[in-house]
């Protein structure tokens, strides 16, 4: 009994410790509590908008008809297309779209008229800026949502002019209907997509670039509570506990906030329940913290980690296979995205959240975390007996 | 003039050679970011989507249209589910993007002229692969009813030539400017790798002058100097501009010569706008260094500016899409100019009269640099008037 209070001691003094220098250390202070904020708050202002809207586009009506005119005032009526020029030849809207007045061309050849007239395929041309995705999206959009209501009406007035009924019209036009239904975010839009990948994103790497400027800090000033220099049997668990412990304290309001409330204050899809989400989260967070002090071992100098490892943030928002599918990626980027918890949190994440999973759909990436937690658990607990060893040695 | 600035460039170059780590790690990182990028998404689109089907109706019109979406390039079908609850589940554990959902009776209804409804249902938790499957999808709900339409069309006696203008009166052709195949990799890597080589130069770089004021060398650097701060700024950062800038050249001649990135203008301007970039980037870290005494402080803020340009840039969200006050805040960052100018000289083949205020933006940035170098004066004024009158060259300290 009288161990187990020595133990909790030893672990309360560590803790206390560790809470102690991240509140002493400004840069760390910066990482831990403002970038977790500040960040959701600058991508909910950026990304106010999920779609972009409104895009300007110049037509080139060579064919002056009436099914030319109507195609282009439905362009102009789509939510997501503007006609802002009418151009006379191909030559003024090319030019037009090298100085990025319009992103888009939609070109009518002489015969559009005549060859819908001859029931014929009439063709029309769209050329589309390609400087960005979201661009080519909505231009694309808004383009085949145009032609395939076209078409219908094209078809729908070529039948009634045969003298069919508007339901005979109706069930020859259309023998099979069609309907898309878009699951788990409303919007579809770039904000609820990208934002919550991006915030659980700067959880991971705000610990991982804390934690590794802390241990930088105490090696450099050679500090070494934080490497102690004989370490008794079991010290190195009660070490971690009392650290991990630290860390994920600090961290609760902080994962509260981003992954919580700003969801519902900025709308992003939220349905997942939340003790789903705790359940997740908790891993999440361990083998985050065991993976950074695990890291944080290679560090011998406490901006070096900042410097040298920040770059890889947008490697981890790319592994984690939002932007990219991850089954689409080569079979080694695949093996390689395990090692990083960000991963399986991003998935898990947004898979619970977004789209209402129970953990028993998100069992791989929660295994996988857990995993990863045990894992890192016993490497940071490695690199502190090997940092011990060293200072004995005399070595560091 | 001409000695203080050889002075400070061999003293550099003697530090560079004792502690070279920083840049070899860097260089490696680099090294590494443009191995990742170039393999991660070699299809350009994601190909073979994994998707599924559900079948109520298991009839043969059912059965046909289960084939066409086999046959269709860019998905893959991985199952056939037999009700709604199941193809949902397998969404959410992520093993499909997207499902096709072909409801009872769809073949008498058709016979009936019912008009029964075919759903796609398209996870839009994801947005690249979900509006790719989509896309795909969504063409295959087209031919399906067209392959009805062209048979109901056939048995009432209708000359095959007209029958290809009744189902498709109007076509529309897609002609993607400068990126014919719609590939998904250009529009990250020309951005993204010359971002992180920006990030990599603007951390590095204040790293580099925050280190003389934490290592206390500030005194023998203006000395070494001979008391000209431009001189002395200008010069020890000079041998990173070079190795830097080479290193983003050669990243461009990788992404435009081997990957085949299209690049209509001039390679020359472009390179241009990578050397820009990186001293834009080096003068952003002589201000912030200057301007935020204490090292870690100073790395700290960089490192939440420098992967704001990401953001900021506006290659993946475009900026004319943002609040009016960001739009202006996006000038603030190196990478914005960047992509601009790089837009207009590869993807249009613009010529300067285009990009120049990308050239302003720059210089901009230079002047910054400048301000820099005159708050480091002034903060090391008493330094060098110690050094300029030789009265005692030692023990002299900032702190």
């Amino acid at each position: 009994m009288n161990k187990l209070l020595h133990h909790l001691i030893d672990i309360w003094e560590v803790f206390a410790n560790e809470v102690r220098y991240v509140f002493h250390d400004a840069g760390v202070l910066l990482l831990f509590f403002v970038a977790t904020l500040l960040y959701p708050f600058i991508f909910a202002a950026v990304y106010h908008s999920e779609m972009v809207l409104n895009i300007p586009v110049a037509v080139v009506d060579e064919s002056n008809s009436e099914a030319s005119h109507r195609f282009i005032h439905k362009l102009d009526a789509t939510p997501e297309l503007e006609v802002e020029y009418r151009c006379c030849t191909m030559e003024e809207a090319k030019r037009l779209m090298r100085s990025h007045k319009v992103h888009a061309i939609v070109l009518f050849p002489r015969d559009y008229g005549t060859r819908i007239a001859r029931i014929e395929t009439a063709r029309a041309c769209l050329f589309c800026d390609m400087s960005t995705f979201l661009y080519y999206r909505s231009v694309m959009t808004g383009a085949s949502n145009v032609l395939v209501d076209e078409m219908k009406f094209i078809e729908m007035q070529r039948c009634e002019m045969q003298g069919l009924t508007e339901a005979d019209a109706e069930g020859q036009v259309t023998p099979i209907g069609y309907e898309d239904v878009k699951l788990f975010s409303a919007p579809g839009g770039f904000t609820s997509f990208l934002v919550p990948p991006l915030l659980v994103l700067v959880i991971h790497q705000t610990l991982f670039l804390g934690i590794g400027v802390l241990f930088g800090t105490a090696r450099e000033k050679r500090h070494f509570a934080a490497i102690p220099l004989r370490l008794r049997r079991g010290a190195t668990v009660r070490i971690m506990f009392g650290r991990s412990l630290a860390y994920l304290m600090m961290y609760i309001p902080v994962v509260f906030i981003d992954l919580f409330v700003l969801p519902r204050v900025f709308g992003f899809p939220h349905i997942g329940a939340i003790g789903t989400l705790v359940g997740f989260l908790l891993p999440f967070m361990l083998a985050t913290i065991f993976f950074s002090i695990t890291m944080a071992g290679f560090f011998r100098e406490r901006d070096t980690i900042i410097v040298t490892c920040i770059f890889f943030s947008i490697i981890l928002l790319f592994l984690s296979g939002t932007v990219w599918p991850q089954s689409n990626m080569p079979t080694v980027w695949r093996w390689f995205s395990y090692l990083f918890p960000s991963t399986p949190g991003v998935q898990g994440f947004i898979r619970i959240n977004a789209m209402g999973a129970h953990l028993s759909e998100v069992a791989f990436e929660y295994r996988l975390l857990w995993a990863q937690t045990g894992v890192y658990f016993f490497t940071a607990c490695t690199s502190l007996r090997l940092m011990s060893y060293l200072r004995r040695k005399n070595i560091i | 003039m001409n000695a203080s600035f050889v002075n400070t460039w061999r003293r550099e170059l003697r530090y560079l050679a004792r502690r070279p780590r920083y840049v070899v790690l860097l260089t490696l990182g680099l090294a590494f970011s443009y191995l990742f990028f170039l393999t991660l998404m070699t299809e350009g689109q994601p190909a073979k989507l994994p998707v599924a089907i559900v079948d109520q109706d298991g009839s043969y019109l059912s059965r046909r249209l289960c084939h066409e979406i086999e046959a269709t390039q860019g998905v893959h079908v991985v199952a056939v589910y037999q009700n709604h609850a199941q193809a949902r589940a397998a969404m959410q554990r992520q093993e499909i993007f997207a499902f096709y959902e072909i409801p009872k009776d769809i073949y008498a209804d058709v016979l009936a002229f019912k008009a029964p409804k075919v759903s796609l249902y398209a996870s839009n938790a994801y947005l690249m692969p979900g509006s790719f499957s989509y896309k795909s999808l969504a063409t295959i709900g087209k031919l399906a009813a067209a392959a009805v339409q062209r048979e109901v069309l056939r048995k009432k006696g209708y000359p095959e030539k007209q029958v290809m203008g009744i189902i498709q009166p109007v076509e529309l052709d897609t002609h993607t400017i400068s990126n014919a195949e719609t590939s998904y990799m250009p529009y990250v890597l020309t951005t993204v790798l010359p971002g992180i080589l920006g990030v990599m130069v603007l951390l590095f770089t204040i790293y580099l002058v925050s280190d003389e004021r934490k290592r206390r060398t500030m005194a023998d650097w203006m000395r070494t100097a001979q008391g000209n701060v431009t001189a002395a700024v200008v010069a020890k950062l000079l041998p990173y501009t070079l190795w830097f800038s080479l290193l983003g050249i050669l990243g461009n001649i990788i992404l435009f010569r081997y990957a085949h990135f299209t690049l209509l203008g001039s390679s020359v301007m472009l390179s241009l706008m990578v050397v820009l970039m990186v001293l834009s980037q080096q003068a952003m870290g002589v201000f912030l260094a200057s301007l935020i005494p204490e090292q870690h402080l100073a790395i700290s803020v960089g490192a939440i500016y420098g992967m704001l340009s990401f953001t900021m840039s506006g290659f993946s969200y475009p900026a004319t899409n943002m609040p009016p006050f960001l739009q202006s805040v996006s000038y603030l960052f190196p990478l914005r100019h960047y992509y601009l100018s790089y837009v207009d000289i590869a993807l249009y083949g613009n010529g300067i009269a285009y990009y120049w205020t990308s050239l302003l933006g720059f210089m901009v940035f230079l002047l910054l640099g400048m301000v820099g170098i005159v708050l480091l004066s002034r903060e090391t004024r008493r330094l060098r008037v110690s050094v300029s009158q030789e009265v005692s060259p030692v023990n002299v300290d900032v702190q």
